[in-house]
């Protein structure tokens, strides 16, 4: 994936970042929105992609998100527990013309509190804010924010989508003031975006980026494997993973008979 | 209606990598399990977890098929009553293993993309006890050299055993007419091998379990361990995070629902509906088109929505009634066989202090003996100091012990994020003789009490007490007699090897093999796919050529 192309691996700070949120709310299109910013050529999204990258440049430092989206397990409530491992950061998507969808991204947050590592940086995404707000980009009437959710077979719903014909304001279930209200409440980062239209998209994680705690995540990774999926970050834990994809030349206390 | 072309159920490692594979190949899977965890007998469990997986076993009364099987695979459960705090922080896996570093698992999690997923370290200390010590086993020429205990003597026929050990010996003059010797006896005559150091390159580098055991699986054991060393590190062998096989287990899960695999865990199977045959073949498509008929129709717990697949692979524990072979309607489990080795003894146990090896070469230090174990304490620094390992034990190593088996330990810590700070499992499994008497308990304390006798503790102290223990007992699975009689789009998926060393890499060659057989049942349905299969496996020309090349 793209992320061979950095050069300075050093220097930048991996991070974690899972997805959640119902079915159809556009997950997927928003991380395409956040990812294929960076990478034009590269639009057609990886179908089967194990994570998806994105590098994020604040101030003097490069974050690398690793960002997970859930594959389809959480339509059966099948998410497994290493989903939310070593997670630094989370993003909670929600559908502003469907008012369950606030409620199943409620339910999110409490099953992160309990599965995901104490100090996770959760963001609230109320996404399809296009189809509420006029707005000059939205071109045609049929298409929404999932255009680009072809990334995942198993998260894409077509056809759930209300269209965006109709009157704008009528379609919000979700008032930003009560979702806000929610946000501020729960600890959570809040935006309401559109991956149609890139609003507010780059924000989520950004400002996901300026709550990270970097330093903490550089003192836990460093010696490691550097991958936070597979190092780990536990406080305190010694990092003594092995990277299984890389294949050094047999050092020199090893056996070679 | 939901049409998929395969239905798998049950989350243990083997269904997970054939889960994966067929995913990956283009087969739409649904992946179900009852259980609400991934992983099945393999699963990594939270203290909580296995207090429940524990109690719901354990508790007799079972109305459900798939508890009445698993109670008849674990007859003996006894565990702490109270769950310890942090629960969720630990790991503890069902199936302990140590994953060589060259072998099947580790090729199939790195071409299937599933090596990304999780975490792995290396395995610090292999240490085998002997006199009431544990002592670091030699595993290499080069620990050979340095090692100060072995005389010069005995060195060499060590160091020339270990060169035969890693070469291509199948056709040697050494083993000729020998390959069914039991191989502590083999490494005595044909390589003049005092016992004790028989005993560690059979036990511990080999990881025999029993005295009998023959010589040319155990000295092939050897060679894939000794290629492996180096890989990573010096030792032939890793340790995954979180528990292992339980979390590996998931990171195939996770490839295959990436593949588009649907995934349902916590709900039992109702109902199998077999559509009947003259319908399917009427609607069966020449090739080249997509399947639209469906052989089975299974109806879930709490679902409105009805599967339906053209063929099924089920773990035993988890096969429907209606798909088992019809003649006996109740399956008698069968009379013990005369073999002599029917079951795993099991202990799990979590301490609260640090424990440490005998450190060898320097004769005099503060160690005292005791009957049943003793205490080394380090002299200086940790330089001793264990958190991921395993100790072996061969046979009658331990007063009070086992005469006739090897038992195996194996020891995480935090660097395997299988426990919080300052806290270790300890895992205890023992190969179980026909006849024998007693509780696992019984057999297994000594043992327990010889490794926290390895805590460093001053004499006047109380013995140190585990915070938290289970013990069970596992019933190994007669060999795959269930196929008989089935319908052949219905498979079972063969149980996994019980031993530390063996698991990982014997249950992706298990896999690999299901994913073939599955390949052929969906055949007969007229797949499309099945031309041109790519497989998750590099192709056999490369493993083969591991083995053989040299």
């Amino acid at each position: 994936m793209a992320e061979s192309a950095s050069g300075s691996a050093d220097k930048s700070v991996q991070v974690k970042l899972v997805l959640l949120g119902e079915a159809a709310v556009g997950k997927s299109s928003v991380v395409l929105r956040f990812v294929s910013n960076e990478f034009q050529a590269n639009k057609e999204p990886t179908i089967g992609a194990a994570f998806l990258t994105q590098k994020c440049r604040l101030e003097d430092r490069v974050l690398r998100y690793e960002i997970w989206d859930t594959a389809g397990q959480e339509r059966f409530h099948s998410l497994a527990p290493m989903y939310y491992r070593n997670a630094q950061a989370a993003v909670v998507v929600y559908d502003v013309t469907k008012a369950s969808s606030l409620e199943k991204a409620k339910s999110w947050v409490k099953e992160l509190q309990r599965q995901a590592n104490p100090n996770i940086v959760i963001a609230l995404a109320g996404n399809k804010v296009d189809l509420v707000l006029p707005s000059p980009s939205t071109s045609g009437t049929g298409s929404s924010s999932e255009s680009e959710d072809e990334a995942d077979d198993a998260t894409a719903t077509p056809g759930e989508t209300p269209g965006a014909d109709g009157q704008p304001e009528s379609l919000r279930q979700v008032p930003r003031e009560e979702a806000q209200a929610y946000a501020s409440e729960a600890g959570l980062l809040f935006f309401e975006t559109s991956a149609k239209t890139g609003e507010g998209v780059v924000e989520i994680f950004t400002e996901i980026a300026k709550k990270i705690p970097i330093e903490h995540i550089l003192a836990s990774t460093r010696g490691g494997a550097g991958r936070p999926g597979a190092a780990g970050a536990r406080p305190g834990a010694r990092q003594e993973g092995v990277n299984l994809e890389e294949n050094p030349a047999k050092s020199k206390d090893a056996c070679n008979c | 209606m939901e049409c998929v072309d395969v239905i798998i159920l049950g989350t243990g490692l083997t269904e997970s990598i054939t889960a994966a594979a067929l995913s990956k190949a283009g087969f739409k899977v649904a992946h179900i399990d009852v259980n609400p965890y991934y992983g099945s007998n393999e699963a990594s469990l939270s203290v909580d977890e296995l207090v429940q997986w524990a109690t719901e076993r354990s508790s007799g009364d079972h109305d459900d098929a798939y508890l009445q099987a698993q109670a008849a695979t674990f007859p003996y459960i006894s565990t702490s009553a109270s769950t310890l705090p942090q629960s969720r922080q630990y790991a503890i896996s069902l199936a302990p293993s140590i994953i060589p570093s060259i072998g099947p698992l580790i090729s199939s999690l790195i071409s299937s993309g599933v090596a990304r997923y999780g975490g792995y370290r290396l395995l610090e200390r292999v240490g085998i006890y002997e006199s009431g010590k544990v002592r670091d086993v030699p595993g290499s020429k080069e620990d050979v050299f340095k090692n100060k205990d072995i005389s010069l003597v005995d060195k060499r026929r060590l160091m020339r055993f270990l060169v035969f050990a890693a070469s291509e010996f199948e056709d040697s003059k050494e083993l000729a007419g020998k390959g069914d010797v039991p191989f502590v006896e083999f490494l005595r005559a044909t390589f003049s091998l005092k016992d004790n150091l028989a005993s560690v390159i059979a036990y511990a580098l080999a990881f025999c379990v029993v005295a009998s055991e023959p010589t040319l699986p155990a000295l092939r054991r050897i060679r894939s361990y000794l290629r492996a060393g180096g890989r990573y590190g010096s030792s032939p062998f890793l340790v995954g995070h979180y528990g292992g096989a339980g979390e590996i287990a998931q990171g195939f899960c996770r490839v295959a629902a990436v593949a588009g695999g649907i995934y349902i865990l916590g709900k039992r199977v109702m109902a199998v509906q077999t559509v009947p045959p003259n319908t399917s073949v009427d609607a069966q498509p020449t090739s080249g088109e997509p399947v639209t008929s469906f052989k089975y129709t299974v109806e879930l717990e709490d679902l409105p929505e009805k599967l339906s697949c053209n063929v099924i692979i089920s773990s035993a524990d988890l096969l429907p009634p209606e798909l088992r072979p019809s003649a006996p309607t109740h399956v008698e489990p069968p009379e013990l066989p005369v073999v002599d080795l029917t079951g795993m003894l099991r202990c799990i146990a979590i301490i609260d202090s640090p424990m440490y090896f005998a450190v060898s070469s320097q004769t005099p230090q503060g160690s005292r003996s005791e009957e049943d174990g003793s205490t080394s304490l380090p002299d200086d620094n940790s330089h001793g100091k264990i958190d991921t390992a395993v100790i072996v034990f061969p046979p009658a190593s331990l007063p009070g012990g086992s005469t006739s088996s090897s038992v195996q330990a194996m020891i995480t810590g935090e660097s395997s994020m299988s426990t919080p700070s300052g806290k270790w499992i300890i895992y205890i499994s023992m190969l179980c003789c026909v006849g024998t008497t007693g509780t696992p308990e019984t057999m297994l304390n000594p043992y327990l009490e010889a490794i926290l006798g390895l805590t460093v503790s001053a004499p006047t102290d109380p013995p140190l007490k585990p915070l938290f223990t289970t013990y069970y007992s596992q019933v190994l699975p007669a060999a795959d007699t269930l196929h008989d009689g089935l319908d052949p789009s219905v498979l079972v998926s063969p149980s996994p090897q019980p031993f530390l060393s063996e698991i990982s890499d014997s249950t992706a060659d298990k896999a690999e093999a299901l994913f073939w057989k599955a390949i052929s049942a969906l055949k007969s349905f007229h797949y499309p796919q099945v031309d041109g299969i790519e497989a998750i496996w590099p192709s056999d020309t490369v493993q083969e050529g591991e083995d053989q090349d040299e």
